[in-house]
């Protein structure tokens, strides 16, 4: 299955459309509800704790929220996130994907859900992150870019002599 | 192609694919900065940038152009380079940034551009000017477009002849 190819403004207000972030690399996709719920912020802890890794290891991150840019971007830099933030105050992609919390009738945010992606925005998996430990470890994360990187570079196995 | 070489150079070159006025803070002549999209290196000087940067149809702009002493070189590896590809990454986005590179293992300095109220005193906060001096330039319109930042959170060379932020393998 592949992810729908959606455009949304980043946290400084450059429409970016998911193929062009994605480029040709994997993609670790999160969808959360805000900034004010203590859930993501400690899932966004450990998301931090993982970029000391992946920026070193060709894969992309992309987080999406109901928040505007403005908003968006003091959370990234409070976090000191160094990946993109996307911003859907319209809920439009929110819609087309089907991915508001109906629970929540204040804000009307994502149900927090992380798919991992191959380059080509094919679906890897799927973690439905309603229920806190439905969200992935850090270990699922390093095993789903292990797998979908081997799947798409060409020399994963070393070139020997 | 993802790179293209860069040269700030006294005068118009006739050779560039693109290239524009260049003004010192005290708006005093600085020369020129020009473009060149081919394989061999058009002067003594020029080195190669992100590509994408380059846009003969671009609005003036503010530049930080960071570049070593005479006779330093530093590795791309260094910790101050990764570290400043990271605040690159962390701070609120420039209309464009690239690196500038000779070889594959040397980072020999860096292009930050920025538009705007404040362009100029932004560019003092361009992390860049944290490895080495960073002259900051008024350039006319020709020769820098706008580009939207990298996705992140990716501070390595896809290949170490690009320049950062070139950001995929597969180079048309």
């Amino acid at each position: 299955m592949s992810f729908l190819d959606f455009s949304l403004l980043d946290h400084a207000r450059n429409t970016r459309r998911l193929s062009e972030l994605a480029g040709g690399d994997p993609v670790i996709l999160q969808f959360f509800r805000g900034w004010w719920c203590p859930k993501e912020q400690a899932f966004f802890r450990k998301l931090v704790a993982l970029q000391d890794e992946a920026e070193v290891a060709y894969c992309r991150m992309v987080s999406v929220s109901v928040d505007p840019p403005e908003v968006s971007a003091a959370f990234r830099a409070g976090l000191g996130a160094r990946w993109t933030f996307l911003s859907d105050p319209e809920r439009s992609v929110q819609e087309q994907l089907r991915l508001r919390e109906t629970t929540d009738t204040v804000n009307h945010p994502y149900v927090p859900a992380v798919f991992t992606l191959f380059a080509d925005l094919t679906v890897h998996r799927l973690y439905d992150g309603y229920w806190f430990w439905g969200r992935p470890t850090l270990e699922e994360l390093r095993q789903d870019m292990r797998h979908i990187t081997r799947a798409i570079r060409p020399d994963w196995e070393a070139p020997t002599p | 192609m993802s790179w293209c070489w860069l040269a700030l150079v006294d005068a118009a070159a006739v050779s560039a694919d693109a290239q524009a006025r260049v003004y010192e803070r005290d708006g005093s002549a600085a020369g020129w900065l020009a473009a060149w999209r081919r394989r061999h290196r058009p002067t003594r000087d020029a080195r190669r940038i992100d590509a994408r940067i380059v846009d003969p149809s671009g609005d003036g702009a503010w530049v930080s152009l960071v570049r070593p002493p005479e006779g330093v070189r530093l590795p791309f590896d260094d910790l101050a380079v990764q570290q400043a590809r990271r605040a690159a990454l962390a701070g609120r986005p420039f209309d464009g940034v690239s690196t500038l590179l000779r070889d594959a293992s040397h980072f020999e300095g860096a292009i930050t551009v920025a538009r705007g109220a404040g362009a100029e005193r932004r560019l003092a906060d361009d992390p860049f000017c944290r490895v080495f001096r960073a002259r900051i330039l008024r350039v006319d319109g020709g020769l820098l477009g706008r580009v939207a930042p990298p996705c992140g959170p990716t501070i390595e060379r896809y290949g170490s002849a690009q320049p950062w932020p070139w950001d995929r393998y597969a180079v048309s």
